[in-house]
């Protein structure tokens, strides 16, 4: 599902602020599989996870991902490859926050004009998931940290993506929140989703619906 | 293609979310479209009332000058006009200016006559209907709007004593009030038989203000003055293009007046633009970010701006455009006209005719509105084609 082969990201190349990230990462990870991206602040997690989504272009080597080249493709198709297949739940949510939950969740679906009656059900589905359908028209701005990310999750699934990808997950919940994230994560594997999280959060470190455990430090695997 | 009403649908929240700001462009900006359309509706409306004026002004004007002055002409010279090739018509005038002192004011006095065609064309639905014999057995006249305000201040309601050349009374009627609602110079003008505007000037009976002739064939007016100068060396021969000149002249330097405006006006509009153009907020780069991450293409954030700034600025225009039509040709632009024509106590009830420009219009939208929507749509742009995790960052 998910190959990465000799993968390096350098920022800033050849400036005086060069940055190498990533050195020579090879990966592999299998649809339906649930990964664990771990390392120190600064290993490049985020930065692998971004090249995944195709949200930037690795300096040297290929990503394919669901048989795509995402490494090589054009912007435009990026952002077509983004909607269809990845769910990212980012390191700070990323919501807007002046929009309010049932506007935030329906972002991704905006530029396919999608069926307003679908997607109404659709979003009242997963709001009734998370169990905030009586947030549904709050402003994200005025939710607590737990909802604002259960927005977050669902906005992810709205396109009904093969892939979900979370990045520090669970950095500002509460133990309590974080193993009622574990729990959806559970059940979102069940529904046959790939899944990688990069987290240094030690909850994720042995859960039993596990797949990988991927260290990473100073770039490398 | 199907029009994305989620498209247009955010990008009107997006504007409602930043509530302050959008209003305070769309008042900017409908403030200058109105300025701007204000002094282009007011010009249009004077360049068309001058032209009105050029054309019922006389072919040719005869005046006589006296130690380089001018004086008043015989009326013998009338006949001798006419006998030039080319004349069709000549017509002795009797008019002046009768300085009313409690008001500070000019009156221009206008002799009329029954048999004088000239004065149909002027005050042509005005005449019409004028009994002159009725005029002159009750020492009557007929005044401007303008006219009727000032005296009626002074408390001269149905008539005014003028004080003849010799310092004599000479009670005069308002017989009627014409409207001057077309002719630029008409509202201070008082008309009356020639014999009473003699008799108040003191004029000799065997001599008139001017002689204006009309000619056949336009092309001979040059000829036809040269034959006069060489007939009467004593006059001064005037043609209505030496007119046009002279009105034209008025009338660009009040256009001059208008440029000045204009650049003030457009100056302050790329003050705006490039306020815009310098950069978004940290909140708006960072929003076209998180589009961009969940799968937005470059074109779909485009047509959001597009969306924004066609809003607002078509919004503005017309806003504007509207706000002008009522403060230009309703209130008949209070202040602003002062600028075009100049303060004087009796031009305030001349008329601005309506005139819609489309040309206007389409001019200020073609200068407005697409400038407004670059200038927001480029610094998006700039930001979209960055890469969505580092306009995130
Ligand atoms: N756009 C960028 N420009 C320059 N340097 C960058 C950029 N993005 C990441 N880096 C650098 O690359 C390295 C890896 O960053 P990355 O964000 O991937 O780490 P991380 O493992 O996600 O850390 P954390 O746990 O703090 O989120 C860091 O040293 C970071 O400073
Ligand atoms: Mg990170």
């Amino acid at each position: 599902m998910i190959e990465c082969k000799n993968i390096t990201k350098i920022f800033n190349q050849n400036r005086h602020n060069e940055q190498i990230a990533l050195k020579n990462i090879n990966l592999k990870i299998k649809k339906n599989e649930l990964t664990v991206l771990r390392g120190a602040s600064g290993s490049g997690k985020s930065t692998l996870l971004s090249l995944i989504a195709a949200l930037s272009r690795p300096t040297k080597g290929e990503i394919i991902v669901d048989g795509k080249r995402v490494s090589k493709m054009l912007e435009n198709s990026t952002a077509m490859f983004r909607r269809e297949n990845i769910g990212f739940i980012f390191q700070k949510y990323n919501l807007i926050s002046t929009l309010n939950s049932y506007e935030n969740i329906i972002l991704p679906t905006i530029p396919s004009n999608p069926n307003e009656k679908e997607l109404t059900r659709h979003v009242d589905t997963l709001l009734e998931m998370f169990s905030i359908t009586n947030k549904k028209e709050s402003l994200v701005k005025n939710l607590s940290g737990g909802e604002q990310q259960r927005v977050a999750i669902a906005r992810s699934l709205i396109n009904n993506p093969k892939i979900i990808i979370a990045d520090e997950p669970t950095a500002n919940l509460d133990k309590k929140l974080s193993l009622e994230f574990i729990k959806t994560m559970q059940k979102l594997k069940q529904q046959n989703r790939t899944i990688i999280i990069a987290t240094h959060d030690p909850l994720f470190f042995n859960l039993n619906f596990c797949d990988n455990i991927i260290e990473m430090k100073d770039g490398h695997i | 293609m199907k029009i994305n009403h989620y498209l247009i649908g955010f990008a009107i929240s997006s504007l409602f979310r930043r509530d302050a700001k959008s209003f305070f462009i769309i008042f900017i900006f409908t403030s200058l479209i109105f300025l701007l359309s204000s002094i282009l509706f007011i010009s249009n409306s004077i360049k068309e009332e001058l032209f009105i004026t050029l054309d019922s002004l006389p072919q040719i004007t005869v005046q006589k000058l006296q130690a380089g002055r001018h004086a008043n002409i015989e009326i013998s010279r009338v006949d001798k006009l006419l006998k030039l090739n080319g004349v069709q018509s000549a017509i002795p005038r009797v008019w002046g200016y009768y300085y009313f002192e409690n008001a500070g004011v000019n009156f221009s006095i206008v002799g009329i006559d029954s048999f004088d065609k000239q004065y149909k064309k002027n005050f042509e639905e005005l005449v019409e209907n004028i009994d002159f014999d009725e005029l002159e057995k009750n020492d009557s006249m007929i005044v401007g709007e303008g006219v009727k305000e000032i005296l009626s201040q002074n408390y001269y309601k149905d008539f005014f004593n003028f004080v003849k050349a010799d310092g004599e009374l000479k009670k005069i009627k308002i017989s009627s009030v014409f409207k001057s609602s077309t002719v630029l110079e008409s509202n201070d003008i008082i008309l009356m038989p020639k014999n009473l505007v003699l008799d108040i000037f003191g004029m000799s009976k065997l001599k008139v203000t001017d002689i204006v002739l009309e000619v056949a064939n336009p092309q001979e007016i040059p000829t036809i003055s040269q034959k006069i100068k060489n007939l009467f060396p004593d006059t001064r021969v005037i043609t209505n293009s030496d007119l046009r000149v002279s009105y034209q002249n008025i009338f660009d330097y009040k256009s001059g007046m208008f440029l000045a405006l204009f650049v003030v006006s457009a100056f302050t509009f790329f003050m705006i633009i490039y306020d815009k153009a310098s950069g978004l907020s940290s909140e708006e780069k960072r929003e076209i970010g998180v589009l961009k991450a969940l799968g937005w293409k470059i074109d779909d954030i485009i047509k959001i701006k597009f969306y924004e700034a066609f809003i607002v600025s078509f919004i503005s225009f017309l806003l504007g455009i509207i706000v002008a039509l009522f403060f230009v040709y309703i209130l008949q632009a209070p202040l602003l006209r002062d600028i075009f024509m100049g303060y004087s106590r009796l031009k305030p009830a001349f008329e601005l005719p309506f005139i819609l420009d489309l040309q206007t219009i389409f001019l200020l939208f073609f200068l407005t509105i697409p400038i407004y929507i670059a200038a927001i749509i480029i610094p998006s742009w700039r930001v979209a084609i960055m890469n969505a995790d580092e306009v995130m960052r």
